[in-house]
């Protein structure tokens, strides 16, 4: 009990924290694509998004929950660090982004280009 | 192709999660197998079962607590959309705590927090270790 005790606060304190890629998903909808990350434990102040050419990156940093006096008896997760890449394609309207963070879930929202909705070209006879 | 997720695409960040794949710590030590992850800690005052329960709201949880067990019990929903890739579990869940210890059951509170849900299970004062004075006869 008390060596798996030390073991997570040598993990905590000595190392950087673990990097976790969050699970994730990505699905389509009328209005553009969205993205849910959970990130549990992360608060608002400790996520980044940023956003290079073609690529979307979210960092956040899960803190410890517990005090310092508890001795753990089980221990399944941990403080750690959020890091995912999301390749965005050409179709995404980059200056509409929009994030939310609710109950441990990133929501991203990427709506699609105006230019890019689907639309019939007539044909017109000659 | 609308999100890329070619394998050829962004080709350092492979490497990158190639090696994380080796050293992945959860996955190696055989852990993350029940659904939510657990952590059961103690100290003076209480046992504290803490889980990471993102996306849920404090009423789509359900725990019971019996004589001997803190069952934790909910449903995780799936979005509608067409689906790219899908990694968040969903569905329904359930976990069982056993309970070995006897624990004050009026006072036992759960919060939940970022997606972190805490059960503060206060020990009870009866059963706190006392020191008996033995008086000489």
């Amino acid at each position: 009990m008390t060596e798996r005790n030390t073991d997570l606060e040598a993990r905590t304190e000595a190392k950087p924290l673990p990097r976790v890629s969050p699970a994730t998903d990505i699905l389509e909808r009328e209005d553009g694509f969205y993205v849910y990350m959970d990130i549990p434990g992360v608060r608002r102040e400790d996520l980044k998004i940023d956003i290079n050419e073609n690529e979307m990156v979210v960092t956040g940093r899960a803190g410890q929950a517990a005090s310092e006096k508890e001795t753990f008896l089980e221990v399944q997760f941990g403080p750690g660090e959020y890091i995912r890449a999301v390749s965005l394609s050409d179709l995404v309207d980059r200056e509409h982004i929009k994030a939310s963070l609710k109950d441990g879930v990133l929501t991203i929202h990427l709506p699609r280009l105006e230019k890019a909705s689907p639309r019939r070209i007539p044909v017109q006879s000659a | 192709m609308v999100l890329d997720f070619n394998t050829l695409y962004a080709f350092p960040g492979r490497f990158d999660r190639l090696f994380e794949e080796f050293f992945k710590p959860q996955l190696a030590d055989g852990r993350r197998l029940a659904y939510p992850p657990l952590n059961v800690s103690e100290d003076d005052a209480s046992y504290y079962v803490r889980s990471e329960l993102p996306g849920l709201p404090l009423e789509a949880l359900e725990l019971t607590l019996t004589d001997k067990s803190l069952i934790l019990k909910g449903e995780r929903p799936t979005e509608q959309g067409k689906y790219f890739r899908q990694e968040r579990p969903a569905g329904f869940f359930q976990r069982v705590v056993a309970l070995n210890v006897p624990v004050d059951r009026d006072g036992v509170k759960a919060t939940l927090a970022d997606g972190v849900l805490t059960v503060v299970l206060p020990k009870c004062e009866e059963c706190k270790p006392r020191k008996i004075s033995i008086d000489v006869a």
